[in-house]
C-alpha cells in the first residue's frame, strides 16, 4: 500500500518514537562525541532539545501538519542545548517554515522541508566543517529530494533519507581529521541520524526496538572515543584508578554449568561495581562488555556465569600511560647541577623528583641501565656537572664507567637501594662541589637501613634461611633475613629486625604487586609495639618489590 | 598587554593578538556565531563583521597569574537561541585556549553585539 501522505497523528507518532529513540541512546551518542570539544555530552544535548520539541507537540491540540512542525520547532528552539542540540533545532526551524499552512504533508512537501531545514541550518554557520552533522542532514536531505522526483510514497522518501543520512554518517571520518584519528563517526550525525530512524519507525507505526546495539565496528568506535576522552583528562599515572582496560565477549546461547539466565541492566549494574567506563551491549546471542577495573578476574568469573567466554582482552593502562609520560620525559629542564638517579615505578619517579632529581632512568633490580644509558642521560641533562644515585649494587659499577668516559664532572654516590638514594638526597647540595656532594651524600647512606620485600621465585636455602617458592622474603641492606608466606608478616618481621634505639622515621613504599590497605595493616602492627615511631606510607609503583622500606 | 606563562625553563609570552585569533577562530566555529564584532560598535560599527586579521577587536584579553578573563564579541544568527550558542562559545574558547596556548581561563564573557537577520 503506498502511503500518499502524512497526517496529524502519523506526526505525533514520528516525533513521539524518533524521540523515544534518541533518548535511549543518547549514552552512545555520547560516547562517541570527540569535536569540537570532547566534553560527551552530545547524546544528552540532542536528547534535551528534541524532548522539548516533543513536548511542545504533545501539548498542541491541533490537526493541521503545519502547526505541529511550528510547535516542534519552537519547542527545540527553547529546550536548544550545547552545538548539536542547537543545529538540530535549527534543521526543524526550516523544516517548519516549509510546512507553514500544510494540513497533511504529501511526498514532494516532506523532502521539501528536510530540504530547507538544511538550507536554513547552513545560513546559520560562518564555515560550516563538513564532517558533522550538517553533512548527514544535507545529504540526507539530497537523497529525499531525488526520491521526492521519483516517487509520489512519503514512506519511500522518507526510507531514502534515513539510508543517506546512514551513508552520510560512515563517511565522516573521512571529511574530519579528528574522528578519524579517533576511529569514530561523528556524534551529532549519528544523533541526527536516530531521529531520522524514528521518524521512519513511527511513521510505519512499528512497535518501535529498544535501545540500539552497537555492531562490533561501532563497539570498537566508542571504546576508541573513551580511551580519548580518559587520555585527555589523566594527568599522572597514579590517578588510574582502575588500572586494567578489561575487555570479553560472552556467547550467552552456550550452555555452561549452573547457568545463571542473562538480563541486560543487571549485569551492568553488577559490573559497574567492578569498575568505570562500562560499556557493555549484548542481543540474544552475544554480550559485549568493557570496562576499566583493578580486577579483570572478577569480570570473567561474572561473565562467565552467562555463558562461554568469546574474546578476552586486558591491556595495563598504567604501563601503556607510563610509557606516554616516560617519552614525554625528553624535554625536561637543563639545569647547572643535574642529580640522575636509576628507578622505577611511578610512585618513586615522582618522590625522587620532588626531592630535586632532574632525570630518572628507568631501571632496578631486573633491568639495569647500561653505561651508555647512563651517559646518555647525563648528556640530556645538559648540565655542567652531575651527580649519579644508582640505587642499585649492580649499577654501582656501570655509573662508576659513566662517570670515567663523561667529559664533565660526574661524581657517583654509591646507593645500593632506593631508599638509600632518597635518604642520601636529603643532603644534596646544589651550592657545593660534586667532591663535596659526594662525601656528604655517601656518608648519609650510613643513617638509613634498606628493608625490601619480594617473592621467590625458588626453593633454595640463604644465610641459613630456608626458603620456598612464592616464599615473600624481607631483605635487609642485600642479605635475606626473613621468608614467610604472607607479605605483611614478611614485611613487619624484617622491620623489627631493621629498627634500633636511634630509628625514628620508617618510610613504606608498596609496590605495584601491593596496596597501601596492606601497608597500612604492616604500620598498625608496628605502631601498637612502638609508640614512639613515625611512619610514612607512599605509592612507589615499583616492580618485583612488594614493598620498600627504609628505617632512619 | 600579553599573557605571560611562567615555566621552569623561563616565561612564555603570548601576544593579545595569537590569544584573539586563537578565540576567534574557536567562537566563530561555534554554529550560530556568524561573526566576530568589534568591541568598539560605536566607532566601527554596529553591524560590521570583523575578518580574521582584525579579530583583536573583538576580543579582550586581561590576564592575572597563569589565568585569563576573555572578553567575546560575537553576532549571533535570527532565530537561534541566543543564551545556548553564546553558552557553546564559552565552552570552545576555553577548549581551545587549553588544548591549543595552555592557557587556563578564569572566565569567558561573551557579548552578543549584534544579531544578523538571515534571508529565510
Amino acid at each position: 500500500m503506498v502511503l500518499k501522505e502524512i497526517d496529524s497523528k502519523k506526526f505525533r507518532d514520528m516525533v513521539r518514537v524518533a524521540t523515544h529513540r534518541l533518548g535511549r541512546n543518547a549514552e552512545f551518542i555520547d560516547s562517541l562525541n570527540v569535536f569540537p570539544v570532547p566534553d560527551g555530552d552530545t547524546g544528552t544535548n540532542m536528547n534535551l532539545t528534541i524532548e522539548s520539541g516533543a513536548k511542545a507537540v504533545a501539548e498542541n491540540t491541533s490537526s493541521m501538519v503545519g502547526e505541529l512542525t511550528e510547535s516542534l520547532a519552537k519547542g527545540m528552539l527553547m529546550g536548544a542545548r550545547g552545538n548539536s542540540g542547537v543545529i538540530s533545532s535549527q534543521l526543524f526551524r526550516g523544516f517548519y517554515k516549509a510546512t507553514v499552512g500544510l494540513k497533511t504533508m504529501n511526498a514532494q512537501e516532506l523532502a521539501n522541508a528536510f530540504s530547507n531545514g538544511v538550507a536554513t541550518a547552513y545560513k546559520a554557520v560562518m564555515k560550516p566543517v563538513e564532517g558533522t552533522i550538517l553533512t548527514v542532514a544535507r545529504v540526507a536531505a539530497q537523497e529525499g529530494a531525488n526520491k521526492a522526483n521519483e516517487t509520489d510514497d512519503v514512506e519511500e522518501v522518507l526510507t531514502a533519507i534515513v539510508e543517506g543520512a546512514k551513508a552520510a554518517l560512515k563517511t565522516t571520518p573521512d571529511l574530519l581529521p579528528v574522528l578519524k584519528q579517533v576511529g569514530v563517526v561523528d556524534s551529532g550525525g549519528q544523533g541526527l541520524l536516530f531521529i531520522y530512524e524514528g521518524f521512519l519507525e513511527g511513521l510505519l507505526g512499528e512497535k518501535f526496538t529498544d535501545r540500539y546495539q552497537p555492531d562490533e565496528g561501532e563497539m570498537d568506535e566508542m571504546i576508541n572515543a573513551m580511551h580519548h576522552q580518559s587520555v585527555q583528562s589523566q594527568l599522572a599515572t597514579q590517578d588510574i584508578e582502575n588500572g586494567y582496560c578489561t575487555e570479553i565477549m560472552v556467547d550467552l546461547t552456550a550452555d555452561v554449568p549452573h547457568k545463571k539466565p542473562f538480563k541486560l541492566e543487571e549485569f551492568r549494574e553488577h559490573l559497574s561495581g567492578l569498575g568505570d567506563s562500562l560499556l557493555a551491549v549484548s542481543d540474544d546471542e552475544v554480550a559485549k562488555v568493557h570496562v576499566h577495573t583493578e580486577h579483570p578476574g572478577a569480570v570473567f568469573t561474572y561473565g562467565s556465569q552467562f555463558g562461554q567466554l568469546g574474546k578476552i582482552k586486558i591491556d595495563n593502562m598504567r604501563i601503556q600511560h607510563e610509557t606516554i609520560v616516560n617519552n614525554s620525559d625528553e624535554d625536561q629542564q637543563s639545569v647547572e647541577f643535574a642529580v640522575i638517579a636509576v628507578a622505577s615505578g611511578n610512585g618513586i619517579r615522582t618522590l625522587f623528583e620532588s626531592e630535586g632529581v632532574n632525570r630518572i632512568i628507568s631501571g632496578g633490580q631486573t633491568m639495569n641501565p647500561s653505561t651508555q644509558d647512563i651517559i646518555d642521560a647525563i648528556k640530556k641533562s645538559g648540565a655542567k656537572k652531575a651527580i649519579v644515585l644508582p640505587n642499585n649494587g649492580n649499577i654501582v659499577m656501570a655509573a662508576k664507567q659513566a662517570a670515567e668516559v663523561s667529559d664533565l664532572p660526574v661524581g657517583i654516590v654509591p646507593s645500593k637501594t632506593i631508599s638509600q638514594g632518597l635518604t642520601a638526597m636529603l643532603s644534596f647540595d646544589p651550592d657545593l662541589s660534586v667532591e663535596e656532594n659526594v662525601d656528604n651524600m655517601t656518608q648519609a647512606l650510613a643513617d638509613v637501613v634498606s628493608g625490601e620485600v619480594t617473592q621467590a621465585n625458588r626453593d633454595t636455602t640463604i644465610n641459613d634461611v630456608e626458603i620456598h617458592q612464592n616464599d615473600y622474603l624481607g631483605i635487609i641492606d642485600g642479605d635475606i633475613k626473613i621468608a614467610e608466606t604472607d607479605v605483611v608478616t614478611a614485611a613487619f618481621d624484617m622491620v623489627e629486625k631493621m629498627l634500633d634505639e636511634d630509628s625514628e622515621i620508617i618510610t613504606i613504599m608498596f609496590g605495584r604487586d601491593s596496596n597501601e590497605r596492606e601497608a597500612q595493616k604492616i604500620v598498625s602492627a608496628l605502631e601498637e609495639k612502638h609508640d614512639e615511631l613515625e611512619f610514612e606510607i607512599h605509592d612507589g609503583g615499583q616492580p618485583v618489590y612488594n614493598f620498600l622500606v627504609s628505617v632512619e | 598587554m600579553a599573557v605571560k606563562i611562567k615555566t621552569n625553563n623561563g616565561l612564555i609570552d603570548i601576544s593579545n593578538g595569537v590569544v584573539a585569533i586563537v578565540v576567534g577562530c574557536a567562537a566563530t566555529s561555534n554554529y550560530g556565531v556568524v561573526g566576530m564584532a568589534s568591541k568598539n560598535a560605536f566607532r566601527d560599527g554596529f553591524d560590521g563583521i570583523l575578518n580574521r586579521a582584525n579579530y583583536k577587536r573583538g576580543v579582550v584579553v586581561k590576564s592575572e597569574d597563569n589565568r585569563i578573563t576573555v572578553d567575546v564579541y560575537i553576532i549571533v544568527g535570527y532565530g537561534l537561541k541566543i543564551s545556548e550558542v553564546s553558552r557553546n562559545v564559552q565552552g570552545s574558547v576555553k577548549f581551545n585556549l587549553k588544548n591549543q596556548l595552555g592557557i587556563d581561563t578564569k572566565a569567558v564573557n561573551v557579548i552578543v553585539q549584534s544579531v544578523k537577520v538571515l534571508d529565510e
